[in-house]
């Protein structure tokens, strides 16, 4: 019997307070030798609407395609790109060409020998031009060479140093080239039927229930993957997703599918486990967006009372269970690793907050009337969950004592989305921001002027504009030394969090519920978004 | 109607109803007394069982339950009694036009309001609050657009059987106009009815309204039942105050307001009486 540790016993409180206990309870495995076989049944949610991983982003999907596509490089925990699909790599001193041998021996689970021919394909015909995030990982990329069948080389029209932490399974796979080439991309028959070099293999897809992925027989890494299958299952009651857990009948939840209010729960069953490990390239925000055109949001120093007069424990507590850290600016936690995250920023936390707000709602000339209100403002609630209603009411509570009456409005998500950010007929609006594997993602999309885009959801619905932070958040781009790059990053934070376009909330911590069965399940930072290769599972 | 009190006054489960709705009428007045300031305030820790400080416990956010439920029950009353009048005075207009003037406006009104009998009431609900964006208004209008059906059906054919009565052939023979003869002779004939039926109708209002703001379709702005009900839901298995204690209000004030409107119908319904 192994001794994988997991959490027992600890209250939502003790949970709050342990934060490090939390994260040392997966990753190291336990010390019994992996067995081979078994079945990992791993609940997804929601069910993807596709499997076209490599032109849709989104977070259910990884979870299925990188058991089956796989990346040019792995990550540490360091977040340091480690050989994958590239055994190696050159970065040419002036940072504009990047070469990778590949390893030998690969195939495609059809059969066909994986070569750098794949690479070029994938990386010019595929995820270029269809990857939602191209626009910005690879916008610097002109070509790629193959000199070999094990080498490809990487010709970039500036520097990218971002485009390292961005070549796993999940941002970038691998494509086979003869399943695509010479067919429409988007409508290839291999979106919902993925064909790649993963341990896993597609088997099928049956809708409303579940995918069933088999180990593939011939994968390139001797003796793995361990585990025989894996079923994702699509269960879509909060309520049932628990109690599969709770029953031994599936085997691993992540990405929250798992309701916050019920992980309390899940820590006192013995035959449970919880970590929030696995997230470390996942950060997200929630934030809450000010409508720089608003006559009274027009103003910083109105904006800064709004970030001073809410209390980010609250929220932490009594909305998201404890999961998470109150943000301190643009940037989450999660990008320390990287040396690009500061706390050195102008700081809403502090003790005396509520008089600095006040203080700064007078002077911006918004004097309490009649029923010591100063103004009123509306608040959109994201209509993507229960939670953030409550994050709504809360926010209306804490903006009363400074005297801003504010009335929430709930709408169905289409015409939430189309009021804010193509009507622009918002105050305040309260998203759940993803910042990728790089701030090149989420701070350019949220900050930069060319990103005041009407009707594209989530970028500049603040009409933020300052030609300062866009020349550094350029500059941030195309600089290759990492000290200098951090100091860029750093002081981007700190205008912002001057300017304060955008009130940052909490930095969201996801939490991944495994039976202890189960081993080896969380090997790296992109967690349940890499391939379940080294899973292992007790008889 | 003085004999009919007198009826109503002798069925005791309705007079049992009648004290519930006496009691929750109380509840409302003395609200603002009760449990000054916001029903959303974080008025304490959070999670709190009942029997402490807070009589009925707090919720996920601290919010005190008891001061939730009672301004709960004037959003439901308002929007119970709002719907209700709403669905009369359009019932009323829809089945006195087509009882009255009979032929072809009977015709299309009647099929109508069968076309809105056969669309389930919740899912018009859903769909009508959706597109107004929630809203106290929107409730109201939704719940009535939904409940008139039932009125108009019952007033036509009210006027339906009127019309032949030799009163109101009287005076078409004296020449009195339309309007005088539906309002100062059909319509005050059949108001013992439209009080039965209506009575009923706010029980089922109140809990549409529940179900509306249980799915999220309330006015986040204003303290409900169904709220109540749904900011729980998360938490039913480890704080079961939250869910059940607005559960017993809802349950309450239909199983009254159904009491009374049985006792209602009963006491004025000429057909009954005989029983």
């Amino acid at each position: 019997m192994s001794q994988s540790p997991h959490l027992t016993k600890l209250s939502r409180r003790a949970v709050l307070a342990l934060p490090v206990g939390l994260a040392a309870a997966s990753g190291h495995g336990a010390a019994a030798e992996p067995r081979r076989g078994g079945t990992m049944v791993m609940i997804v949610h929601p069910e993807p609407s596709t499997l076209a991983h490599y032109a849709v982003t989104a977070g259910n999907i990884p979870p299925i395609a990188t058991q089956v596509y796989e990346g040019l490089c792995t990550y540490d925990w360091d977040l340091n790109p480690q050989p994958n699909l590239a055994r190696s790599w050159e970065i040419a001193p002036d940072g504009k060409t990047i070469t990778f041998k590949l390893q030998e021996g690969v195939t495609f689970h059809n059969g066909k020998p994986f070569t750098s021919a794949d690479v070029q394909y994938s990386f010019m015909e595929v995820l270029k031009k269809y990857n939602p995030i191209a626009p910005v990982m690879l916008t610097e990329l002109t070509s790629v060479d193959t000199p070999d069948p094990l080498t490809a080389v990487l010709h970039l029209a500036n520097p990218a140093p971002y485009l390292m932490k961005a070549l796993s399974g999940r941002d970038l796979p691998i494509l086979c080239k003869s399943v695509f080439e010479g067919t429409d991309v988007l409508q290839n028959p291999s979106a919902n039927k993925p064909i790649g070099t993963g341990p896993f293999k597609f088997v099928s897809w049956e809708r409303g229930q579940s995918v069933r992925l088999d180990r593939n027989e011939h994968y390139w890494k001797p003796g793995l993957p361990y585990l025989n299958r894996i079923i994702a299952r699509f269960i879509p009651d909060a309520g049932t997703r628990s109690a599969a857990m709770e029953a031994g009948e599936a085997h691993f939840a992540a990405y929250s599918a798992v309701n916050y209010a019920d992980l309390a729960r899940m820590t006192s069953n013995p035959i449970l486990g919880l970590t929030t490990k696995g997230y470390e390239m996942t950060p997200a925000q929630s934030v809450l967006e000010l409508n720089g055109r608003h006559p009274q949001l027009q103003k910083k120093g109105v904006r800064q009372a709004i970030a001073y007069a809410i209390d980010r424990n609250v929220i932490l507590r009594d909305v998201m269970y404890g999961y998470g850290q109150p943000a301190t600016g643009p940037l989450s936690r999660k990008f320390k690793t990287a040396g690009l995250y500061t706390d050195d920023l102008r700081r809403f936390d502090v003790p005396d907050r509520l008089e600095i707000a006040n203080r700064l709602l007078d002077e911006a000339g918004a004097p309490r009337g009649a029923d010591s209100m100063r103004f009123g403002l509306h608040l959109e609630v994201n209509s993507f969950g229960e939670q953030w209603l409550r994050q709504a009411e809360y926010l209306k509570q804490a903006l009363a004592p400074v005297g801003i009456d504010v009335t929430l409005r709930s709408e169905d998500t289409a015409t939430w989305l189309r009021r804010v950010y193509t009507n622009y007929d918002y105050d305040l609006n309260e998203p759940f921001l993803s910042q990728g594997v790089d701030p090149v993602y989420g701070l350019n999309k949220q900050f930069l002027t060319s990103q005041i885009r009407k009707g594209v959801t989530f970028v500049n619905d603040m009409f933020y504009s300052n030609p300062e932070v866009d020349r550094m958040l350029d500059a941030g781009m195309r600089e290759p030394d990492p000290i200098k790059r951090g100091d860029i990053y750093k002081k981007v934070q700190q205008i912002l969090a001057e300017d304060c376009p955008m009130v940052w909330l909490i930095d969201v911590q996801y939490v991944s519920v495994f039976n202890t069965k189960l081993h080896d399940h969380t090997t790296g930072p992109l967690g349940t978004q890499q391939a379940f290769e080294r899973a292992w599972m007790d008889k | 109607m003085g004999a009919g009190l007198a009826r109503f006054a002798r069925n005791r489960m309705a007079l049992f109803g009648a004290a519930i709705l006496l009691g929750l009428l109380l509840l409302v007045l003395a609200t603002p007394a009760l449990f000054p300031g916001d029903p959303f305030r974080l008025a304490g820790p959070a999670l709190q069982p009942p029997g402490g400080r807070f009589l009925l416990g707090t919720d996920t956010l601290g919010r005190d339950v008891a001061a939730q439920i009672a301004y709960g029950a004037r959003t439901s009353l308002l929007i119970g009694v709002g719907a209700t009048l709403g669905a009369i005075l359009f019932g009323v207009i829809v089945g006195g036009l087509a009882g009255y003037y009979r032929g072809a406006v009977e015709i299309v009104l009647m099929r109508v309001t069968e076309f809105f009998q056969t669309i389930p009431a919740f899912v018009l609900a859903i769909l009508i609050v959706a597109i107004l964006s929630p809203s106290v208004t929107s409730e109201i209008i939704a719940i009535a657009a939904v409940s008139w059906p039932g009125i108009a059906r019952l007033v036509r054919g009210e006027f339906a059987a009127l019309g032949g009565r030799e009163f109101i052939l009287a005076c078409t023979g004296l020449g009195a106009s339309d309007a005088r003869i539906i309002f100062r002779h059909m319509l005050p004939n059949c108001t013992a009815p439209i009080i039965a039926v209506g009575s009923l109708l706010i029980g089922t209002a109140i809990l549409i309204e529940a179900g509306l703001a249980f799915l999220g379709l309330g006015d986040p702005n204003v303290m409900s039942w169904g709220l109540i009900i749904s900011a729980g839901r998360a938490v039913l298995r480890s704080a079961w105050w939250i869910c059940t204690f607005p559960g017993i209000a809802i349950l309450l004030t239909v199983l009254a307001i159904n009491l009374v409107g049985d006792g209602l119908n009963e006491a004025l319904n000429p057909r009954l009486r005989e029983r």
